[in-house]
């Protein structure tokens, strides 16, 4: 609320405008969190400022108010709204707030930079988990002022209705908060963009949330003035928390009402365009519905946005699953087809085929020629088919990717000759297999980590004297030494022998060839 | 006159009431007292509950719950109505608010640590006292800062942004960074909590809270 005081100076002192017109002759100079006539007034009515302010009334009997002396015109008052945005909590909470979703998204920079759908979805977590309990808390803040500074009776007697009044003390928070998220988010999605490849930001989620978090302030305002106690903020704060981790962890379809929309979204599914404006009007209906229930002079127009809050929700509700679909992305990859096996990663992150085809370039040159290896390395969001090995995961990313680069290279590839030979089998085949198992995989993709694992092991054999472990290791030195020795063409045409079988897990010892 | 004098005193606020006494109640103590017994009784529900007793990871969202909770009551609390009227004392306030904050941040860690049962060492009993006394530093601090009334805003920013950057491996691991995610007894973690603490209480102890206006 914006309260405006003539100062009483030569004229007869105190008298006080109605918010929002008028002119003033005087700026607001107090704490932030004081309103103008917490400075120049000494009472908690209008008329107090007559009484204590010193000397006011002495001139006002001795001498009559001196003629406006002529001059420059004085300024329009400032707009009550732009005041309140401008003084006050409302910027503070908006930088609070800006500052830690910035922590956030830079903290879990590497998760989220080359996927829109990761991206929206930390947005929308972080505006959940963070943004809505402290909206609440903040509006309720905001709310309680007026019962904190004791001016309950000066807005009363103010001309202005309730309703406007209410208002003008809550949408500059609200929007300042609103504005704080989509800051961050547009930082966001600039910082995601440049590595992203395919879908897009999805600006209707973000808006939808934005409003949310707008109406989650205007909802703590009300319950600020409604119960302007010390701990109503930080108590509707943990209310707020209590509620997102319940709605987001919840396994049925009450997760969706949430107060930020799609906290549970990433590459595979997509929101329905409506779904965010139905998340909007749920939390949007409530705010109103209680603004007008406690500040309309009709305070049954309350009960049309309530019943549009509750249609939302039962909307939500039943929809459920209904309000994401699939990413018809997920399901499609890109190829290359130079390499042998074929390398393809999904559609929803083409931008990484030529890193990926990089990263395993020594892996399919040292299988150039060599038959009966699978078509190719999928990643279509499925289990490998018969003719195919599973790419290793890119998502997540954070772990194998990040901003569009392969983080371990040589790992990577280990990973990848892993899928080529006897993945998934749960018993062990028999000793000479696996020893020659080991020599193949250990030609094929060299890793630095797994040799250092290896001597280690070796040197630990030796200290405790364990013959039979060193024998075993013996074979395979021996076994990759063998391979190393062959020329190109002996070692295609035994690979491709050796391939033939590869997969089995429980292959006849007869049909592998040995080392 | 006699008659005046005795119904006077009589209806003076506070009469027979101990200094402590009416020191507790201008502070609204008994009010903060009643919100620690609350969030210990709610954390001791929450953390009662069989996937949280057999999963210590589901406890952490508690440990970071509670001491919010309760360092948001014990900042609160450092309001005083008659900012004015205290700085003209002639007996010197630092010992009465040092003494304020100790008892407090003590009461709300043991409420808070017994709890919290099982290991203590995972997401238990020694991480809930960390994180009491690093969130009441902390919000101490902000009391000095903001005002106490409005204390609780900087640790609730704080500890939410930490919590939600603990999915990143890189945080997660920072025993310094993520102090409050830390298990138990990780050094550096408790090496930040109890200088939050210390740094918070001594400076709050120090400088008294922020004036908050002369109508505030």
């Amino acid at each position: 609320m914006n309260v405006r005081i003539q100062p009483d100076g030569d004229g007869p002192g105190g008298t006080h405008a109605p918010a929002g017109g008028g002119r003033r002759t005087s700026r607001r100079t107090g704490p932030d969190d004081t309103p103008p006539s917490d400075r120049q007034l000494q009472g908690g009515h209008p008329t107090a400022a007559r009484i204590h302010q010193p000397g006011a009334g002495r001139q006002q009997t001795t001498r009559r108010p001196d003629p406006p002396a002529p001059g420059p015109r004085p300024r329009s008052a400032p707009h009550p709204l732009r005041v309140e945005s401008l003084r006050g909590f409302a910027p503070w909470a908006g930088a609070g707030l800006l500052l830690a979703l910035a922590w956030v998204l830079a903290a879990s920079s590497a998760q989220w930079q080359g996927s829109w759908g990761t991206t929206t979805m930390k947005l929308s977590t972080a505006a959940g988990i963070i943004g809505a309990p402290f909206a609440l808390a903040a509006g309720a803040w905001q709310g309680g002022r007026e019962c904190r500074l004791r001016m309950t009776e000066l807005r009363a007697s103010t001309v202005r209705t309730p309703l406007v009044q209410l208002l003008t003390a809550a949408l500059p928070l609200a929007c300042w908060l609103a504005a704080a998220y989509l800051t961050a988010t547009a930082g966001a999605l600039l910082a995601c963009a440049p590595y992203a490849s395919a879908g897009g930001p999805m600006p209707l989620v973000h808006a939808g949330t934005a409003l949310s978090l707008a109406a989650c302030a205007v909802l703590g305002h009300t319950a600020g003035r409604v119960a302007p106690f010390r701990l109503t903020a930080p108590v509707l704060a943990v209310c707020g928390y209590v509620v997102a981790g319940i709605t987001t962890n919840h396994r049925s379809d009450l997760r969706y009402l949430t107060f930020a929309p799609v906290g549970f979204l990433g590459d595979a599914k997509l929101a329905v365009w409506w779904y965010p404006a139905l998340s909007a009007a749920w939390v949007v209906g409530l705010a109103a519905a209680a603004v007008l229930a406690q500040a309309a002079y009709r305070r049954a127009g309350a009960l049309l946005p309530l019943a549009v809050a509750l249609v939302a929700a039962v909307l939500l509700v039943r929809t459920g699953d209904g309000l994401l679909r699939d990413n018809p992305l997920i399901h499609r990859q890109v190829c290359d087809d130079s390499t042998t096996p074929r390398v393809c990663v999904n559609a929803t992150h083409p931008g990484l085929l030529p890193e990926v085809t990089h990263a395993l370039s020594d892996l399919t040159g040292r299988l150039k020629g060599v038959q009966n290896l699978p078509v190719r390395f999928e990643d279509a969001g499925r289990s490998p088919r018969q003719d195919e090995a599973q790419l290793p995961i890119l998502t997540p990313f954070g772990w194998n990717a990040v901003r569009g680069k392969v983080t371990d290279p040589e790992r990577y590839a280990w990973e990848a000759v892993q899928a080529l030979v006897r993945q998934d089998c749960g018993e062990l085949p028999s000793e000479r297999i696996q020893v020659t198992d080991e020599a193949v995989l250990r030609w094929l993709a060299p890793d630095s980590v797994s040799e250092g694992i290896r001597e280690e092991y070796v040197a630990q054999a030796r200290q405790h004297g364990d013959t039979e472990e060193l024998a075993r290791f013996r074979a395979q030195d021996e076994a990759y030494a063998h391979l190393t020795a062959m020329t190109d063409g002996e070692r295609r045409t035994w690979l491709s022998g050796y391939f033939a079988t590869a997969t089995q897990c429980d292959p006849k010892p007869s049909e592998v060839p040995s080392l | 006159m006699n008659v005046i004098r005795r119904v006077t005193v009589n209806a003076a606020p506070g009469r027979g009431l101990t200094p402590f006494a009416l020191y507790a109640r201008s502070r609204g103590i008994p009010a903060t007292v009643a919100a620690l017994v609350c969030a210990a009784l709610l954390t001791l529900w929450v953390a009662g509950r069989p996937d949280a007793y057999l999963d210590p990871y589901r406890r952490m969202p508690l440990i970071s719950l509670a001491p919010l909770l309760t360092s948001s009551a014990i900042g609160v609390s450092l309001h005083t109505y008659t900012r004015d009227l205290d700085d003209t004392a002639v007996r010197p306030w630092w010992p009465r608010r040092l003494a304020h904050l100790l008892v407090l941040a003590a009461l709300a860690a043991a409420l808070s640590a017994l709890a919290v049962p099982g290991l203590s060492q995972e997401f238990g009993a020694a991480a809930m006292v960390r994180n009491t006394l690093g969130a009441v530093g902390i919000t101490a601090a902000a009391a000095v800062l903001l005002g106490a009334r409005l204390s609780w805003m900087p640790t609730t920013l704080y500890f939410s942004a930490v919590y939600l950057s603990g999915a990143s491996s890189r945080v997660s691991n920072a025993t310094v960074l993520a102090w409050s995610l830390q298990p138990g007894p990780q050094r550096g973690a408790w090496a930040v909590g109890l200088g939050l603490f210390v740094l918070g209480t001594a400076l709050c102890a120090a400088r008294g809270v922020r004036p908050e206006g002369p109508r505030a």
